[in-house]
């Protein structure tokens, strides 16, 4: 589903983010990205986003080379990955239900099909009952449900999440996780930034430990810990 | 359709939220069209002045008092075979003496007192509408030259003064509404893109979600547009007012000096070309502000 070959990315002011980086996530895979703060995490989940591009390497998802597509490319690729950020990135104005229908609507989905997308990704999140609320009238995890909604209401093949429990205490930290397993078990790949080491202890997933923008350590022994 | 509801709907939500901005940017559109309007108002009213003027314009061969047959006729030779005269009367003394007195009552007693008349006979020439000012003014030397001839008086030279000056106001108008055209395109791009930055987080998540670029920058593009709508409607609506106003007080004067319907408003055709210029103003703006909102989410 997505690899990487010696990528680098440098930032102008001369700080390499990632060096040389080779990884590999198969499809239909839950992997965490670990590591201290500026070990490249975010800069991966942007990478990957096609939010910046490579100073060297390359990034295959899905077969298609994320540096060399054109910006309309750009945007039929971003359709088919879903993303979650630590502050939700929820729009004030908006009701959760107008939340997610955005997806939807700003990619040209009739009226029908728009409201029963979001119906059903709300029933799945198990919001349904709170569609008239405003943001700022939901606790953190339900924010951030509605934002694991938003990211899965275009049926994405690959989610993307950065640090999506940072602002949440370690119950709901748990019960987030387990939507992530949940829409992982449906067949998405999942990618998670996380610094939260007891957290991938718990859910028990292959981690990718990142230091100065390299891959230091990869523990398949915590999904076979977990499984244990 | 949807998309296109979608725009205005955010547009103008867009347009509530940051109204005191927009208030500033549709004044401005407001100032600029203004200018623009009152200036080709005037202009156009003028040149209508003018053009009836000229219609009316006439030439007089004025005769001393010795002229002689052979003269006149050499005169009413080189009229004839003019391409710009459209007509000729000959005023006799006694004619000329007549008018005066039918034109100037008071002097009438004064003017009948004296020995002899002091009015020269002459020749009306009425000259046809569009005639070239060069062309008449050779005809006129022309004239002048010929022995028996005491003078020419020719209207247009004063017409075509006025009409210089016509000419020059509507120039500085021109670039007065340009300049103020420019600073209100601007002004719509800061608004607009002072919206922008209020709405960038949604603007990110649009474009991280794979928004079309026209979804992104339709709503902003709608919003100057709308900005350019209202300040043109203002603008033209205080236009017809002062231009009633105006009309009001100096109509009479006017048609007095050039007769009725000189005093007229815009025509439609140029009022529509203003309207869809304000339009067009609002939309560049729109274009502008967010010309740059692709590089907010991809690095190229």
């Amino acid at each position: 589903m997505v690899e990487t070959f010696h990528l680098s990315k440098l930032y102008s002011r001369g700080v390499y983010a990632l060096r040389d980086l080779s990884l590999k996530v198969d499809k239909g895979e839950f992997v965490f990205l670990t590591g201290p703060s500026g070990a490249g995490k975010s800069t991966l989940l942007r990478l990957l986003l096609r939010e910046i591009l490579p100073s060297e390497g390359e990034i295959i998802v899905a077969g298609r080379n994320l540096a060399r597509m054109s910006a309309n490319q750009v945007q039929t690729y971003r359709r088919s990955v879903g993303f979650v950020f630590q502050d939700f990135k929820l729009i004030p104005r908006m009701t959760v239900l107008e939340n997610v229908a955005f997806v939807p609507r700003v990619l040209g989905a009739p009226v029908a099909t728009q409201r029963r997308k979001t119906f059903q990704v709300l029933k799945w999140v198990g919001l349904q009952h709170r569609i008239n609320a405003y943001p700022f009238e939901l606790s953190g995890g339900e924010q951030q449900r509605i934002a694991i909604a938003r990211a899965l209401v275009n049926d994405p093949m690959l989610i993307l999440a950065d640090e999506p429990t940072g602002n949440l205490d370690p119950d709901l930290s748990l019960e987030i996780m387990n939507l992530f397993r949940e829409i992982n078990a449906r067949g998405t790949s999942v990618i998670v930034a996380t610094h939260d080491r007891e957290l991938i202890r718990r859910v028990g997933r292959r981690a990718i430990t990142l230091d100065h923008g390299s891959v230091v350590e990869i523990d398949d022994q915590a999904a076979v810990d977990a499984r244990a | 359709m949807q998309g296109l509801r979608y725009f205005v709907r955010e547009a103008m939500v867009s347009l509530w939220r940051g109204r005191r901005a927009a208030l500033l940017s549709v004044a401005t559109i407001a100032a600029a069209v203004f200018v623009l309007g009152g200036f080709l108002l005037l202009g156009a009213n003028l040149d209508r002045l003018v053009a009836r003027w000229s219609a009316a314009a006439e030439f007089s061969v004025y005769w001393r008092d010795d002229a002689t047959r052979e003269q006149q006729g050499a005169v009413d030779r080189i009229l004839a075979g003019s391409a710009v005269v459209a007509g000729r009367e000959a005023v006799t003394k006694e004619t000329a003496l007549q008018r005066f007195k039918r034109d100037f009552p008071a002097l009438a007693l004064a003017a009948g007192s004296l020995e002899r008349n002091p009015l020269p006979a002459s020749v009306e020439v009425r000259l046809r509408p569009g005639a070239d000012p060069e062309a008449v003014a050779q005809l006129a030397t022309q004239i002048s030259k010929v022995a028996g001839v005491a003078d020419v008086r020719y209207d247009r030279q004063w017409i075509e003064r006025v009409l210089a000056v016509v000419v020059l106001a509507r120039g500085l108008g021109l670039l007065l509404a340009a300049v103020l055209i420019v600073a209100a395109c601007l002004t719509v791009a800061n608004v607009v893109r002072l919206a922008l930055f209020a709405r960038l987080d949604e603007v990110r998540i649009m474009a991280l979600v794979g928004a079309p670029m026209s979804y992104i920058r339709g709503p902003f593009v709608v919003e100057g547009l709308l900005q350019g709508g209202l300040g043109t409607a203002v603008a033209v609506i205080l236009l017809y007012i002062g231009f009633r106003g105006a009309q009001a007080r100096y109509g009479d004067a006017v048609a007095s000096l050039a007769g009725d319907g000189t005093f007229v408003f815009l025509p439609i055709g140029l009022t529509t070309l203003l309207v869809l210029g304000g339009l067009a103003l609002g939309c560049v703006g729109g274009m502008v502000a967010t010309r740059g909102a692709r590089g907010v989410t991809v690095e190229s």
